[in-house]
């Protein structure tokens, strides 16, 4: 460490202290992190990088955005630098040749700084644009863990990713200038690093080996919010991996551009040993542990949840979800308080589901709950996901248990679809939210936590037409029919009798519209 | 003043042969052969690109030659060059002659790489492959008109590359260029590549000729 | 003697500097030389005469025509030598190749003649030897001859020359200045450099540029008589001198005002050009 405190930036090398001077590389590498800027694509993607980052943080469009889960917030910040990671690949590559190509090498290679030296500043130019990412990927994790709805655990090692990245590109680059001194390799080999890439994950079926090898990896459906412990993303050895691929690849860069001295050898041999550990470690795939955690919490999740109840009903989560129970409580409320006959007093046991046992990349459907009283809520919320879980907390108040509510078709479906969004603010914009197509006429499937329902043409006319009417008026009338409104094989016909609204014309129900 | 051989305007084959010897012809042969090494891998690895991954090689290709070309105007002895008489756009627009062939056979061997059921449309993504080559040629043709530059290359390949790969991210989705086969605006894509293309040429004849004037001189006057 | 390069008002400036400030001059056969300090503006002078840029502003015709328009600017091209201050050259080419690729772009079609003109340069500049090896084996000394050789190539009617004999040894430049004095004959040679005895030796006529203006035009002699009477020599330093030196004698060789007793000196070249140097700046600071 000795070496390091020296401070005399501007002096070279003297007689009494033969060692090199690290202050003078430190000065090197300001000099031409400075430079770096000066080139179109990295300061063009350093301000998009930064840029966007901010703006998607602070225009978030979908109503999801409002409640994230840590554990995948800390892994989408792992795409945002990837241009810049690029554009630093190129220049950087280009600044380590400027001196050959201006020919200047004759009279650099002939002062106190050696060339391997040279090699390090360069790679240490890329520190402060490590450092401005992973201060970008601090911000965008910590706006969003300051959100009230955020819940979940962040990953260090996943949020590092990033950061890493940037370095690993800009030493790819340094190494690249040191073995192929020609400012056109660079351009060329990130056509190939892409095509490259693509061919492995191909050729080798995205197996588990061939899919951590890459910097930064994504998980392909990312609708699928576990619990932190059930990610089984290696992110902590995929970290180790990086940093071991960037010393192996700058040292790599050094003893490509002279550097022989013993610690540099050392240096190399065990940043491969790193690397070596860390691409072995990560490519383990699912351990027979994770998998049993991950069954566990599919298949009988009340193991790991503990429950709370909020106004006579009981609110089932996973640790990391507790708090969301106030959030459920007012959903199930609203709906309820809209219920007549028993279903208005009717305790209720939301249970948070998950499937969890084909990984993040599963994208499966929940089966419905059989228990009667009982709800499925997701691991999402917000946006779609609010009145989709209270078309699951209506069809359970109309027919009695989930399940039941899967094969719902006949008139029903209105009186559901009535309790879902008579008490909401937006009744017309939620009713587009529940529906696949996003249309508020004609017929179209509903969704909801587990198995959806399906609306006919009518039933959305009856639907409707009820909420052109006093809600007072309707809330009565559904109040005072409740027995008739959800008699199994009510039709249509009579619900809209009921409720006193005009029969639709020719409706037929169940019918496989 | 010894008259020296005979002197005559145009293009001779002197010329032709000197010119050609200038062209860069390893960078755009790297470019080539990288080029074709993309389109070649899946043949190399057993495998059949299905169309999605046919057409994005051979755009990835496309884009790989393109780089070379950017080095096209490349001239370690501009400086020595400028004042002689033979005229800037014929140096340029022989040079740019003399890849042209290059490139076509190029690009045939690319397209034939590329198995017939997965091959996308010849014609539009001929012109996808035409416009890129267009753009960076007509970034080389405003850096060498705009900056006394020798070797411009390095910056329009970096610079290419960059916006190749903002360009999906940034263009607005209606007017998207990068469009999969099959898709309902594959054929309005294709007249704004034609629209890319026509700029990119019209840019590059008017960046060709050498200015008599100084930009300054021209604002004082008008 | 006839008048072959005439500029007037010439004007350029590079974003806030005035690199050409109304510089007119006329130039008759023979090597004029260009002296002046670093940044006075003698290769962006050079570069608009070589018609390697375009003034902002004032005309100048060589030979007859006017750069200005592109027809003329190809006429002027056809009678033009330029060698650049650092003369890029294709590495990969043999000296031979290199000149030859210049005389083509000179429009040198037939290639007997040619390549019996590129080899006569070769000879001309001393690299006959070597016209084979390519130029990236050839010393420094050899690149500069090679760039020499290209600008002479087609035997030019007016070559500029910028700065040609920098990085050369006392012999090397003395070869250069007996090629510099041959082409001078007949042809119109403009030389800019920092060497005042290049200037002394070869030039019938000198111009002095400082701050993109011409501050003298007129022959060696004249500016060496600039200098009458303001060099002297003195035992101890003169403090009212502009320059003072000891020389080997021991004796103080002053330039500037001298005392009224003084030992006047016979004054050289270079003492004219510093006080024409200083004269200006005295001139700006009042």
């Amino acid at each position: 460490m000795s070496v390091l405190t020296e401070t005399a930036a501007g002096t070279a090398v003297h007689e009494k202290d033969p060692r090199p001077s690290w202050a003078a590389v430190v000065a090197l590498a300001r000099f031409e992190a400075r430079d770096l800027l000066r080139y179109l694509p990295v300061a063009a993607t350093l301000l998009l990088y930064v840029g966007w980052t901010a703006w998607t943080l602070f225009h978030s469009k979908d109503g999801m955005d409002a409640y994230p889960a840590l554990q995948d917030v800390d892994r989408d910040t792992q795409t945002g630098p990837l241009l810049l990671g690029i554009a630093l690949f190129v220049c950087v590559n280009r600044c380590t040749l400027r001196s050959r190509r201006r020919g200047t090498d004759r009279q650099f290679d002939v002062l106190v700084m050696e060339p391997w030296r040279r090699t390090v500043a360069h790679v240490l130019s890329l520190v402060p644009f490590a450092a401005v990412t992973a201060l970008v990927v601090l911000g965008e994790f910590t706006r969003q863990a300051l959100r009230p709805g955020a819940v979940g655990h962040g990953s260090p090692a996943e949020l590092a990713v990033g950061p890493l990245y940037v370095l690993l590109c800009g030493a790819l680059g340094v190494l690249l200038a040191r073995l192929v001194p020609t400012v056109f390799a660079a351009p060329v080999a990130v056509i190939g690093l892409v095509v490259l890439s693509v061919f492995v994950s191909a050729g080798t079926g995205g197996a588990e080996w061939s899919r951590w090898l890459s910097p930064v990896v994504d998980e392909v459906s990312g609708t699928t919010v576990l619990p932190s412990d059930l990610l089984g993303r290696p992110a902590a050895w995929h970290t180790l991996y990086l940093t071991g691929l960037i010393l192996l690849v700058a040292l790599g860069a050094v003893l490509a551009s002279g550097g022989r001295g013993r610690y540099v050898q050392i240096g190399a041999a065990g940043a491969l040993v790193l690397t070596l550990v860390g691409a072995v470690a990560q490519s383990r795939g699912v351990s027979p542990e994770l998998a049993a955690a991950r069954e566990r919490a599919s298949v009988t999740p009340q193991r790991d949840q503990s429950c709370v109840r909020r106004a006579g009903s009981t609110y089932c989560a996973f640790p990391e979800w507790t708090g969301r129970a106030d959030d459920w409580a007012r959903v199930v409320d609203r709906v309820r308080s809209l219920a007549g006959g028993t279903a208005a007093r009717q305790p209720l046991l939301v249970r948070q589901r998950v499937e969890a046992r084909y990984g993040l990349d599963g994208d499966s459907a929940i089966p419905a709950l059989t228990t009667p009283g009982q709800v499925t809520v997701g691991t999402r919320w917000g946006g779609n996901r609010v009145p989709e879980f209270a078309v699951g907390v209506a069809s359970v108040l109309v027919t009695g248990a989930e399940s039941k509510g899967g094969e719902l078709c006949d008139g029903r479906v209105v009186t559901v679809m009535w309790l879902v969004l008579g008490g909401s603010a937006q009744p017309l914009t939620d009713l587009a939210d529940v529906r696949l197509d996003d249309s508020v006429t004609g017929s179209a499937s509903v969704l909801a936590p587990t198995d959806g329902l399906s609306m006919s043409a009518a039933q959305t006319d009856v639907v409707r037409e009820l909420l052109d009417r006093p809600r007072d008026e309707v809330t009565a009338a559904v109040r005072r029919n409740w027995t008739g409104l959800t008699a199994p094989g009510v039709t249509t016909a009579r619900v809209a009798q009921l409720l006193g609204v005009k029969a639709p014309e020719g409706a037929k129900d169940c019918a496989g519209e | 003043m010894v008259e020296v051989g005979r002197r005559r305007s145009g293009v001779s084959r002197g010329l032709v042969v000197a010119v050609g010897r200038t062209v860069p012809w390893r960078v755009v042969g790297v470019g080539a052969v990288v080029g074709l090494l993309v389109v070649w891998l899946p043949r190399l690895l057993g495998g059949t690109p299905d169309a999605w991954l046919g057409l994005n090689l051979l755009r990835a290709a496309a884009l790989v030659f393109a780089l070379g070309l950017a080095f096209l105007l490349d001239d370690p002895a501009r400086r020595l060059t400028t004042p002689v008489p033979t005229r800037r756009w014929a140096r340029t627009g022989l040079r740019v002659a003399l890849v042209t062939p290059v490139a076509a056979v190029w690009w045939t061997a690319a397209l034939l790489l590329v198995p017939a059921q997965s091959r996308p449309p010849v014609g539009p993504v001929t012109l996808e492959a035409g416009a890129t080559a267009a753009l960076a040629l007509a970034a080389a043709c405003v850096v060498v008109r705009f900056t006394e530059e020798p070797e411009p290359g390095a910056s329009v390949a970096a610079g290419l590359l960059t916006f190749a790969l903002l360009a999906p991210a940034l263009i607005p989705s209606r007017w998207d260029l990068f469009v999969p086969v099959g898709d309902p605006a594959w054929a309005a894509a294709h007249v704004r590549w034609a629209a890319v293309l026509t700029a990119a040429v019209v840019t590059a004849v008017l960046c060709a000729p050498e200015p008599v004037r100084s930009l300054r001189s021209l604002r004082a006057a008008s | 003697m006839t008048t072959t390069v005439t500029a007037s008002g010439l004007g350029l400036r590079y974003g806030g500097t005035r690199a050409l400030d109304d510089v007119s001059l006329r130039l008759t056969p023979g090597v004029t030389g260009l002296l002046g300090p670093n940044g006075a503006g003698k290769t962006t002078l050079l570069r608009v005469l070589a018609t390697a840029v375009p003034a902002d502003r004032g005309s100048f015709t060589v030979l007859g025509h006017d750069p200005g328009t592109s027809r003329g600017r190809h006429q002027v091209r056809r009678s033009l030598g330029y060698l650049p201050q650092t003369p890029g050259l294709h590495p990969d080419f043999s000296a031979f190749e290199f000149v030859d690729y210049v005389a083509i772009l000179k429009e040198l079609t037939d290639r007997t003649a040619r390549h019996r003109e590129v080899r006569r340069v070769l000879e001309e500049v001393d690299l006959g030897d070597v016209r084979g090896r390519r130029i990236k084996k050839l010393s420094g000394g050899m690149r500069q001859r090679v760039a020499l050789a290209a600008a002479l190539v087609g035997d030019p009617g007016f070559l500029v020359l910028d700065e040609p004999t920098v990085g050369l040894d006392p012999e090397q430049r003395m070869r250069f200045r007996e090629l510099i004095a041959g082409a001078g004959e007949g042809r119109t040679v403009l030389l800019s450099t920092h060497q005042t005895e290049d200037v002394a030796m070869l030039c019938h006529r000198v111009l002095v540029m400082a701050r993109g203006r011409i501050l003298f035009a007129g022959t060696p002699a004249e500016l060496t008589a600039r200098a009458a009477g303001r060099v002297w020599s003195s035992t101890e330093r003169a403090p009212g001198a502009k320059a003072g030196w000891r020389t080997g004698t021991g004796s103080f060789r002053n330039v500037g005002d001298p005392p009224a007793d003084a030992e006047l000196l016979e004054p050289t070249l270079e003492d004219g050009y510093l006080l024409t140097l200083d004269d200006v700046s005295a001139e700006a600071a009042a």
